[in-house]
């Protein structure tokens, strides 16, 4: 019963805030370059609009390009079961599994792929042998530092992960702050961001993530839009959980819940503005270059896992 | 206490990790002057702890010659030189430089567990060890796989950052600031000869001996 | 007595200060004043030796005199006093050429008589950690000594050098800083110097005391010349000035090799001692050959002269890894004999520099017809180097060589082997030198009496020193192998 409250709180909200930081990455970037920007709430008129439009298929599409939408929201929704964001509930068999819930991304991220492949345009094929390429190298490295994760906190049960680190204050702890600098950059690398990929070309030479979803169409391209919207939000929760926890509550009450939610979206806010930042100070890397960024991940996560042994 | 040190020591690992990939000097230069600073914050927080008054000293003539003095002097030879970046790597690529960074880290770690066992220690004593030793190892890997002179001699000045750390928990050796005063003298002198008589940016006679095994065979 | 030492330097260096006008008379008199330094230092050690009891300690023990100190200085002396005088005609001869400016002799000599100070106070030195600034001090030093001659070659192989050396040394503290704190755990007060050191070396922990042993004896051997770590030094030695080459060869490796003995010494009493012996022989053999197959396809003599100096430090060093009191014994006076020999063959170098304008052995036509002195100082030197009897090299050379096929066959019929090689690439390169004939008429450089003299001296000291050992030496080098406790 309880479990079933919780995925319908955490679900709910996650669908709710997701497109606001999205937006507000853009807004951070338009003002760095003396731009107004995008209105905050403008990716919910996006998505409403898209919502309204009409769908069309290339005739050469098969079933997956009508499958994956579905597939990849699906995937999203229950990824997002995994990470608390508002208040962490009793785990139940395999929910919060950190295996489980890599694989869910990359499952999402391999039907997008396909799908890319599937309208027999060479933007979509040329998109998806990019981020199959990127992805293969960052894939070990993101194994890497969930693996680290989960060494400092001693198990490999995000739920658990959570719990723990709300006990524990870890802010000083040297092993987390190098943690979170290897989360940081995946965040950058799942989510597409400059210096990796630029998340608002459209230009051949520079798309990789936009390239795989430049088919889609209307309510298509919505479920596009929001699971990668979702997919950054989850990974942010990571890192912020991990580093500030406070606020996150173990007992779903009304007060605690309306703290938590407001605190939630707080510290989110911090960090898309330093995710707006840290992306207005780079150039977009060339592609064999990505993999020196990868690098710089798996060693500062070695080194937590070799300061972990130190202790 | 202890956290404050070993947070600075994560942020010592990371400059490090970065100045090995780098690519542009002036962001070099920088990162250098922050690690200076980094290893004169952590002298000046055993300063609070033991209440030396030679970590004082050593923190500030640290600021004073390397997060200030010297990557002054080397943007200037930067401006001379006309250089921008420093893209030619030799044996390593960054990647390769950072795998073989992490496997120093943990060689020293393994071989430092079991030989300072017969010392007694404290915990720091140990991290600091570690840390200080990887640093230099890691700043001789830079003077092995960079070209231009100028990263070779950021190089050197990080192994001379290690072994400050290394040397900075047996702080009862009021030498160490005639052994800082001495290198950074050498240092200085190699850099005014580099800014006077403009020295190309590669060394590149004697590296090409080497690649092509003639070691003895020219002249 | 260490006073008189410093004075005699300050008083030198201040007197350098006064400007002369001419290029000429400046030159002379700047030379003056080093001949008079060196022969000052030169009476005050030998003073020293005579009068004062060993080993007598000064300035709050962190400076001694004892026997090993006391004799390698008076090498050191003597090697500074003969190349002062020979400078005076090199550097003449410079100007003359437009190499060097007049207004860096001051540089010059104010750099080459701080060398000479700074010198003699690290054999001095009592306490390791000061021993390694002054070590580095030297490698400073020298490198302004070589950056001279304004060649680009010059500038380029005195920052190798530099830089090699210092990197090397930054090693040496790491070892530095692991002793102290194995000596801090012993006694509760963590100390450097060479005689407590001395007293605590059967207490140190082994294996911990072979990876302090091996960091430092990095520094040490960058210094002294060992592979694989001198790169520097074919290159240092054959670009600098022929007078620097000679204080680079004959000294500054020796310096590095006093700290690897005092070093060994202490090993010695610790329980690592036999891994440590290993280490050492594995490197001197390295060395030697190195060196030796190096040496066949050379064709610039100072790089030849150069590759000489490295094969006799992995010599000695072998000498040193074996370890036993009379290779010792033999060791030391091999450093003696090394530095003269070096001394005459760098010196003939000089000579035949200034004629021909050029280091190659093809360009050097009719060189018994132009410069007879030199080329027998060269013809001799390379015999003494390669160690034929009636030369001082011989004797070491067979009582150390006696001394390695008591300890290993096997190792001294490779030793020999690479002798033979040596001895090959000397004959084949002589021979070859003295039959050229001169294609056109070259002008004979009359090199000046301050170059001969020198020369001569060394002729005949060498033929001296091969045939007679004089007893205070046999005493003075038995002293030092019983205070170094073996």
């Amino acid at each position: 019963m309880h479990f079933i409250l919780y995925a319908f709180i955490n679900t709910l909200f996650v669908i709710l805030v997701s497109p606001l930081f999205v937006s507000l990455i853009k807004k951070v970037k338009a003002f760095t370059q003396g731009r107004q920007g995008p209105p905050i709430f403008q990716t919910y008129f996006m998505l409403n609009k898209l919502l309204s439009k009409e769908r069309v298929y290339s005739v050469n599409s098969s079933l997956i390009m009508k499958m994956t939408p579905y597939i990849n929201i699906t995937c999203m929704l229950v990824a997002s079961l995994f990470v608390p964001l508002l208040y962490v509930p009793e785990p139940v068999a395999g929910i919060g599994n950190v295996i489980l819930f890599l694989y869910l991304m990359v499952c999402a991220k391999f039907f997008m792929a396909l799908a890319g492949l599937d309208a027999g345009s060479t933007f979509g094929g040329m998109g998806s042998s990019r981020e199959m390429t990127v992805s293969a190298v960052v894939e070990p490295v993101v194994i890497i530092v969930f693996a680290a994760l989960g060494l400092l906190m001693n198990t490999s049960n995000l739920h658990e992960i959570f719990s723990s680190s709300i006990k524990s204050s870890l802010v000083f702890n040297p092993a987390a702050i190098l943690i979170s600098l290897s989360l940081f950059i995946i965040l950058i690398v799942e989510t597409s961001r400059i210096p990796v990929d630029n998340p608002e070309t459209h230009l051949e030479l520079t798309m990789i993530h936009e390239a795989m979803i430049l088919e889609y169409s209307g309510s298509d391209l919505a479920l596009m839009e929001l699971s990668h919207s979702i997919k950054q939000t989850l990974l942010m929760a990571v890192l912020i959980n991990v580093l500030m926890p406070f606020g996150l509550a173990l007992e779903p009450g009304i007060t605690s819940i309306l703290l938590s939610s407001v605190l939630f979206i707080l510290k989110a806010v911090i960090l898309s503005v330093i995710i707006g930042i840290f992306e207005a100070s780079f150039a977009k890397y060339r592609l064999f270059r990505l993999p020196s960024l990868f690098m710089l991940a798996f060693f500062f996560s070695f080194s937590t896992i070799l300061f972990e042994l130190l202790r | 206490m202890n956290d404050i040190i070993d947070v600075f020591f994560v942020l010592i690992l990371a400059t490090a990790a970065l100045i090995i990939t780098v690519r542009t000097l002036s962001s070099l230069f920088n990162i250098y002057s922050f690690q200076s600073l980094f290893i004169a914050v952590v002298a000046v927080v055993l300063f609070f702890q033991t209440g030396n008054i030679v970590l004082l000293l050593i923190a500030i003539l640290t600021i004073l010659s390397k997060a200030l003095l010297v990557p002054y002097v080397m943007r200037r030879i930067q401006k001379n030189m006309n250089l921008k970046r420093d893209v030619e790597f030799r044996y390593l690529t960054p990647i390769g430089s950072l795998l073989v960074g992490t496997l120093m880290i943990f060689l020293v770690y393994r071989s430092f567990s079991t030989l300072l066992s017969e010392l007694s220690y404290d915990d720091l004593f140990f991290f600091g060890a570690v840390i200080g030793l990887s640093i230099t190892l890691m700043g001789m890997m830079v003077i092995f796989t960079r070209k231009k002179v100028i990263t070779k001699i950021i190089g050197y000045l990080m192994m001379e950052n290690g072994i400050l750390l290394f040397s900075l928990f047996i702080a009862e050796l009021p030498f160490i600031i005639e052994v800082l005063i001495v290198i950074d003298l050498v240092i200085l002198i190699t850099l005014a000869t580099i800014l006077a008589y403009g020295i190309d940016s590669t060394i590149d006679d004697f590296h090409s001996k080497l690649n092509s095994f003639t070691l003895w065979f020219k002249d | 007595m260490l006073l008189a030492y410093l004075l005699t330097g300050i008083v030198v260096l201040i007197l350098m200060l006064i400007r002369f006008p001419e290029s000429e008379k400046r030159a002379n008199y700047l030379n003056s004043l080093s001949i008079v330094h060196t022969s000052a230092y030169l009476a005050i050690t030998i003073t020293a030796l005579i009068t004062i009891s060993l080993p007598s300690y000064f300035a709050n023990r962190y400076f001694f005199m004892d026997s090993f100190a006391l004799y390698e200085t008076l090498i050191a002396c003597s090697v500074f006093f003969l190349s002062s005088f020979y400078s005076r005609g090199y550097v003449r001869r410079l100007m003359q050429s437009g190499e060097i400016e007049v207004r860096e002799l001051r540089v010059f000599y104010a750099a080459y008589n701080l060398l000479l100070t700074v010198v003699v106070f690290s054999f001095y030195c009592n306490n390791l950690a000061l021993f390694w600034i002054l070590l580095e001090l030297t490698t400073v030093l020298s490198a302004i000594l070589i950056v001279t001659l304004n060649a680009k070659e010059n500038i380029v192989a005195a920052l190798k050098y530099l830089f090699t050396a210092s990197t090397a040394m930054l090693f040496s503290v790491i070892g530095l800083i692991l002793l102290f704190a194995m000596t801090k755990n012993n006694t509760g007060d963590g100390n450097l110097n060479w005689d407590i050191l001395q007293q605590q070396g059967n207490a140190l922990p082994p294996t911990l005391f072979t990876f302090a042993f091996i960091f430092i004896f990095i520094g040490f051997a960058a210094k002294a010349g060992i592979v694989p770590f001198h790169t520097w030094l074919p290159q240092a030695h054959a670009k600098a000035p022929s007078v620097i080459s000679v204080l680079l060869s004959s000294v500054l490796l020796n310096v590095g090799i006093y700290g690897i003995l005092r070093l060994y010494a202490i090993a010695h009493l610790n329980p690592s001692w036999h891994t440590i012996s290993i280490i050492l022989i594995v490197f001197g053999c390295l060395t030697v050959a190195v060196a030796a197959f190096s040496m066949l396809p050379r064709g610039n003599l100072k790089k030849l002269i150069a590759f000489s100096s490295i094969e006799h430090m992995g010599f000695i060093l072998l000498g040193i890894g074996i370890g036993t009191p009379l290779i010792l014994f033999w060791v030391l006076f091999h450093t003696l004999a090394h530095a003269l020999v070096k001394t005459l063959l760098f010196f003939s170098a000089g000579i035949l520099h200034e004629q021909y304008h050029s280091n190659m052995f093809e360009d050097m036509r009719d060189i018994i017809k132009l410069q007879p002195l030199a080329s027998w100082g060269l013809l001799l030197g390379c015999l003494a180097i390669t160690g034929l009897p009636l030369f001082p090299v011989f004797i070491s050379k067979l009582n150390i060589l006696m001394q390695i096929a008591a300890y290993s066959l096997p190792l001294l019929c490779v030793i020999l082997l690479l002798f033979l090689l040596v001895a090959g690439a000397f004959t084949t390169i002589l021979i070859r030198t003295f039959m050229q004939k001169a294609d056109h008429e070259y002008e004979s450089y009359p090199a000046a009496m301050s170059m001969k003299v020198p020369l001569a001296v060394l002729i005949i000291g060498i033929f001296v020193m091969g045939v007679f050992f004089p007893t205070g030496l046999q005493n003075l080098l038995n002293n030092i192998v019983f205070s170094l406790g073996f």
